[in-house]
């Protein structure tokens, strides 16, 4: 406790950023600090397990130490931690956990393991202070694609998701064969602003009528077999029209869905979370269609978008108050469901 | 020399390889362990272990003066799960942190053993698959005060085919006819045919199982030493000893890393 407040420390590795950060009371965030690996997977076009544990190893202990320096507290006036553990990379969540758990037994301060995925909901907790249960959430990141109905705190019910792969991984993969490069999110992004979404008719997937899954595995193919075609026709092709063409079957089909969930659920909210609910393009599309069923749209600003330790500060906040047992013998489970 | 050193209270911790253990081991040398029985848990168990060595000493962990790693090599997963926790325990307790090669650990370890079987080399090999080992080759070097017994480093600690490391043993025991390597950790389990069709018979012995694997209290007490000797480091200062490149690093470097990965395909 400081100053009458709560304080947790959230501490995230799953995947490729080494984060941590001091939230009081579940819903400000005093610090936040976010190591990201990106320049060194560049090199190798993704992220290459391994190496992220290593990295992790290397900077989780100042990136902890940083989070608490810049909120200007110190581990006795922790009262709660909270760590990732799971879904993600095993050996980059183990990084984060064994870290929690030495911090909490060193400091003795309860520990309560967090799911990447409630954290990734719970950024909008920090976002939007007098944001509360229920709503419906749409998470768009690299390895998720998926709409759940959110009852109360922590409490999520998953009502579609992706058959195959995320919208993010099928951003990775067009960018990457058109020349942007990796991460292909915000490249594809950026290129579709100077492109004509309309140029090329790329399918959009819906999939058996009501169904609230995704694939995109098809448009995928049909994507990459387009490029192959007009190079064997001696065409040049356009990336920045490639770009918004694909970008537009992705979000469009995300963003029909997510309307119609909250529609089917009755609910007046839709909150988006993960790295992909930063796309510019998307947040127009479904504020547009929610706003023309008097839905409101609520998101995180891109800081929290991204992986990073005050989402999951806030997530633990609300799962230790609603009675999580805190536990030293947490493991890392890497294929956690919702 | 240990008195020197008053109230000093050292964690050792050791999470390279198939079973976690922790050890307090105090000042004047006496050691304190918990050990899991449990394959691979040390995760899920190294605080609890931990927490048990501990109370075994009978001290709070406020009172710890020093906490030590077995920082490989090993489980790369188990490396870092041991050296993450020691820096964190390290940064929080505001306590120095010391390194310890598991290679070492393994050898003092076995090295009262391993004289009592008449050998001359102590051989700690971990199995690193594929014909691979970590390995290195200690003297074992007898006296008759125990306590200035000492396993001398012959080799270096480094990854080596187990066909490179026997064949180097087997030169070297051409000039000591009638004398024992002492094998101990995991490659024998992984290559005891291969060892016992390379060494000529009766030229060999293998640890027991039971004493086989890396265990924390040679590391508790590979830590007093250096403790005493002011090699301690600190929290950031603490890094594995993996011994071996991330594989896409080693491609990248060879240069043989997929040129479709590396380059974006241009249309």
């Amino acid at each position: 406790m400081k100053d009458g407040r709560f304080l947790t420390l959230g501490i995230e590795t799953s995947c490729d950023e080494t984060a941590a950060s001091v939230v009081a009371d579940g819903r400000f965030v005093m610090s936040n600090v976010i190591s990201s690996q990106i320049d060194i997977h560049t090199a190798y076009g993704g992220v290459v397990p391994e190496i992220a544990s290593r990295k992790h190893l290397e900077r989780i202990n100042d990136v902890i130490g940083k989070a608490m320096a810049d909120a200007g507290v110190s581990a006795s006036d922790i009262d709660l931690i909270g760590v990732t553990y799971g879904p993600g990379l095993v050996g980059a969540l183990l990084i984060g956990v064994a870290a929690a758990k030495a911090m909490a037994y060193a400091c003795d301060i309860p520990l309560v393991g967090v799911n990447h995925m409630h954290g990734h909901i719970a950024a909008n907790y920090l976002e939007h202070n007098d944001l509360e249960p229920p709503f419906m959430a749409l998470i768009v990141s690299g390895g998720h694609t998926e709409i759940v109905n959110v009852p109360e705190y922590n409490k999520c019910e998953k009502l579609g998701g992706t058959r195959d792969d995320a919208a993010g991984e099928a951003f990775d993969k067009v960018a990457r064969v058109i020349g942007l490069g990796y991460p292909g999110g915000p490249k594809i992004d950026r290129a579709a602003k100077e492109g004509d979404a309309e140029s090329i008719a790329f399918k959009r997937v819906y999939l058996e009528h009501g169904s609230l899954d995704f694939s995109f595995s098809g448009l995928k193919t049909q994507a990459l077999n387009y490029l192959n075609q007009e190079r064997q026709a001696g065409r040049e092709i356009n990336v920045n029209n490639v770009a918004a063409s694909f970008q537009e079957a992705v979000v469009e089909v995300i963003a029909d869905k997510a309307v119609m969930a909250a529609e089917k659920y009755r609910q007046k909210r839709i909150v988006m979370a993960g790295g992909v609910a930063s796309n510019s393009r998307l947040r127009a599309l479904i504020e547009e269609k929610a706003g023309a069923r008097d839905i409101d749209v609520l998101k995180p600003s891109p800081v929290l978008c991204t992986d990073n330790g005050a989402m999951i500060a806030s997530a633990a906040f609300y799962a230790y108050r609603a009675g999580a047992e805190p536990d030293l013998e947490l493991d890392a489970v890497p294929g956690l469901e919702f | 020399m240990l008195n020197s050193c008053k109230n000093m209270k050292i964690l050792g911790i050791e999470t390279t390889g198939k079973y976690g253990s922790a050890s307090v081991i105090d000042e004047t040398g006496r050691v304190f362990s918990a050990d899991s029985s449990e394959e691979m848990n040390h995760l899920r168990g190294m605080i609890t272990l931990i927490d048990e060595a501990l109370r075994e000493a009978g001290i709070s962990k406020d009172e710890l003066t020093h906490i030590a790693a077995s920082v490989g090599p090993g489980s790369f997963t188990g490396i870092r799960i041991g050296v993450t926790t020691a820096r964190t325990i390290s940064q929080m307790l505001g306590i120095p942190c010391i390194a310890v090669s598991t290679l070492e650990a393994m050898a003092k370890g076995a090295l009262d053993r391993a004289i009592s079987a008449g050998a001359l080399y102590v051989v700690p090999v971990i199995n690193a698959r594929r014909h691979q080992t970590y390995a290195g080759v200690y003297e074992a070097v007898f006296t008759t005060d125990p306590e200035k017994q000492s396993a001398v480093p012959v080799m270096e600690e480094k990854q080596y085919m187990i066909e490179d490391l026997l064949e180097e043993l087997r030169t070297r025991m051409d000039e000591y006819k009638g004398s024992v390597v002492y094998f101990t950790g995991d490659g024998i389990d992984a290559y005891g045919d291969i060892i016992q069709g390379a060494m000529a018979e009766e030229s060999y012995v293998f640890a027991d199982e039971a004493v086989r694997y890396q265990n924390a209290e040679s590391v508790a007490k590979i830590a007093l030493a250096k403790a005493a000797a002011g090699k301690t480091i600190t929290y950031n200062e603490l890094m594995p000893e993996y011994m071996r490149l991330a594989e896409a690093e080693q491609r990248l470097k060879a240069g043989t890393l997929s040129e479709r990965i590396r380059k974006p395909v241009k249309i």
